[in-house]
């Protein structure tokens, strides 16, 4: 990587940081969306080709940050096809294998889990795993025991490993030969998404809201300290990118006010708030409207959280409201990017730049995403205007932050990232060992850890 | 009668035990089913009232539907196979083809239903020809489309062009409704309304049937 580029590349991570901790910055950042699903197929691949073929999916990240050389950040694609092939997870109808290979992989919401089963999930999580959860969601698992059911958690060990040093080269590509950075770096569903979108689904957790509401509280308790730990595996561990968390079910019109607080917003506030104390920022994407229940966002410490606003809500209300202590992305209603045209665009980016974001907080972008459908000459236009309107001040260079330490015990005290089988349980097996035991002890724990996180990779 | 207005009543609070009980209670007492069955149509009507006021939201109208379902496992046993609940103006509602997404479209069909017109819900990922089958089939004068991805939206323009091709666009008003859904993307489309909430749906089906 030339000197240049490595600058390029760590102007773009300060710009990023310094944005997200609502710090001065020269401007605004350039296309800084968390997922730009037009950077995906604009290089004429097929959406199977890109979830399937990593050497496509890096190609056409290449190709666009060649032809939009000025973006400040790219996460082009979302999910590797192979991981989910591996296993036969049913949770996602994927291009070329399900629908058409130009449609988006959709999300298949179901029942994964029994009304009845509230109480091993939150006594037994590993029991709650592989006994109830998984054989329903990995096809493959569905006889358990089977030659095949070996094999499935053979291949899907396998893919997982693949899978992280693929991430790593393909963010490695953007970072070494273009100096662009990641928008986060690991994700995690909060507490109540996770049981309403991957374990009871839409009708059951309603349901138990009203059924049994003990449960679900005492679930989402539950499953604070596991999320944490298996989001904090997976992120960056120079902790320079936020962690990503797609918020679903804190939308309105789902919950009422009073459910919205008692159910979604404690184990949210507590998780954010663990991740925060660990050092980390967080991307929050506030899927839908949000409006009525975005001011407890103020409750949190300021400029740690990055808040996407989707096409429902309005960014004006939103940084009136909440822009004081977190920064917000959005602004441009995805139809525009579809069906407008580069002055329509231009228009919105230069109000934005006069309104909203004339004292930075602020990231412009569509509705938590550029859509796949976007015309590239309102990319272009979107570029150029950003450029053109979103300056601040030219002298102002911010700096990288230092990566805070991580707390002692990690981010969740007295919960540390969760065994199946502790090392006392093999010690005594083995019945004590001839030389360095923790040398021994540290090898089964690390791969002891990332084998519950691979058990949660299939919550959603 | 009071005891069936009480059902209503408890119905439209969510309290699922009373409204058990009320319906076993009359049953008990020899009310026709077909009253029983009126009492809490009205119940969910009232519930759909609400939620287009603000009151309620979509935990308690799902709610509500699980009520009402567990009400009629106690009562569809007493109707006999008339095809009674075919009655009413016909809509026909699906999400488009490219999208699996049916979470809005099921309120709709649900607030719809309880309003009393008579639903054909196509379900998801719905191609073209088989919304102009099923509006020939029926003979419905509202079609309603639902979307949650934008990828869909030229889908839904594909089902307006189809329409037009098999000759039945001015017989059939079309709707469209779901997360990217706004008066331009109605105008692209091609389509005649647009709802941008789930009782917005409502209202304009009463509109096209001239019911207020």
């Amino acid at each position: 990587m030339s000197d240049q580029v490595a600058q390029l590349f760590e102007e773009r991570l300060a710009r990023y940081q310094a944005t997200i901790a609502l710090e001065p910055t020269d401007r605004m950042i350039v296309a800084g969306s968390g997922s730009n699903y037009f950077a995906e197929i604009y290089a004429g691949y097929s959406r199977q080709e890109i979830m399937y073929d990593m050497n496509k999916w890096i190609a056409a990240e290449s190709k666009f940050a060649e032809d939009f050389p000025e973006i400040d950040l790219l996460r082009a694609g979302r999910i590797w096809g192979p991981m989910f092939e591996s296993v036969g997870f049913k949770l996602y109808k994927l291009p070329g294998r399900d629908i058409s290979l130009d449609t988006d992989f959709q999300f298949v919401e179901g029942e994964w889990m029994k009304a009845d089963e509230y109480d091993v999930l939150i006594n037994n999580p590993v029991e709650f795993m592989m006994e109830y959860r998984l054989p329903r969601v990995l096809g493959e698992f569905k006889e358990k025991g089977s030659v095949r059911s070996y094999m499935a958690f053979l291949k899907g060990g396998m893919a997982f490993a693949l899978m992280g040093q693929l991430m790593r080269e393909k963010a490695l590509n953007l970072e070494k030969k273009y100096g662009i950075p990641q928008p986060f770096q690991g994700a995690m569903l909060t507490p109540f998404d996770a049981l309403a979108d991957g374990y009871r689904g839409l009708q059951g957790i309603m349901i138990d809201l009203f059924e049994r509401p003990d449960k679900v509280l005492a679930a989402c308790e539950a499953l604070i300290p596991d999320l944490v730990n298996c989001a904090v595996a997976v992120a960056d561990p120079l902790k320079r990118y936020p962690i990503f968390m797609p918020l679903h079910r804190g939308n309105h019109p789902f919950l009422s006010p009073r459910q919205f607080e008692t159910f979604y917003w404690p184990s949210l506030y507590k998780v954010i708030s663990l991740l925060i104390e660990a050092g980390y920022t967080v991307r929050a994407y506030l899927e839908g409207d949000w409006t009525p229940n975005w001011h407890h966002w103020n409750k949190f410490p300021k400029g740690k959280i990055l808040c996407d606003v989707d096409n429902k809500a309005d960014i004006a209300k939103a940084k009136k409201e909440i822009g004081g202590t977190v920064c917000l992305a959005g602004g441009i209603p995805d139809r525009m990017f579809i069906f407008g045209t580069p002055e329509e665009i231009r228009a919105r980016v230069k109000e934005l730049c006069e309104t909203a974001g004339k004292d930075g907080g602020l990231i412009l972008n569509g509705g938590c995403a550029i859509p796949y459908l976007t015309k590239p000459e309102n990319f272009r236009a979107f570029i150029d205007a950003t450029l053109e309107y979103g300056r601040y001040d030219d002298t102002i260079k911010p700096k990288l932050k230092k990566p805070p330490a991580t707390p002692a015990g990690g981010p969740v005290l007295g919960h540390p990232p969760r065994v199946i089988t502790p090392w006392e349980v093999r010690l005594q097996e083995l019945g004590g060992v001839m030389g360095d035991e923790k040398m021994i002890k540290d090898v089964w724990e690390m791969l002891e850890r990332r084998a519950f996180v691979w058990l949660h990779f299939w919550d959603w | 009668m009071a005891a069936l207005s009480e059902l209503t009543q408890a119905l439209m609070d969510l309290r699922k035990e009373d409204v058990i009980s009320a319906v076993e209670d009359l049953l008990k007492k020899q009310t026709p089913p077909l009253e029983i069955v009126k009492a809490l149509n009205e119940g969910m009507i009232k519930v759909g009232d609400r939620f287009a006021a603000g009151d309620y939201f979509i935990s308690e109208l799902i709610y509500s539907g699980h009520i009402m379902k567990d009400a009629m496992i106690r009562l569809d046993p007493l109707f006999e196979q008339t095809g009674a609940g075919d009655a009413g103006e016909k809509v026909v509602i699906g999400t488009v083809q490219g999208d699996i997404h049916d979470i809005g479209k099921n309120i709709v069909t649900m607030l719809i239903k309880n309003a009393g017109f008579n639903v054909i819900d196509l379900g998801v990922d719905v191609s073209a020809e088989r919304f102009v089958a099923s509006l020939k089939e029926t003979g419905a004068q509202a079609l309603a489309l639902s979307c949650l991805l934008n990828v869909a939206i030229p889908a839904m323009k594909n089902v307006v062009e189809a329409l037009r091709a098999a000759g039945i666009r001015d017989k059939v008003k079309v709707i469209v409704g779901g997360q990217p859904i706004d008066e331009e993307v109605c105008k692209y489309v091609g389509a005649d309304y647009y709802g941008t909430d789930a009782p917005a749906g409502l209202r304009i089906c009463r509109q096209i049937y001239g019911a207020g």
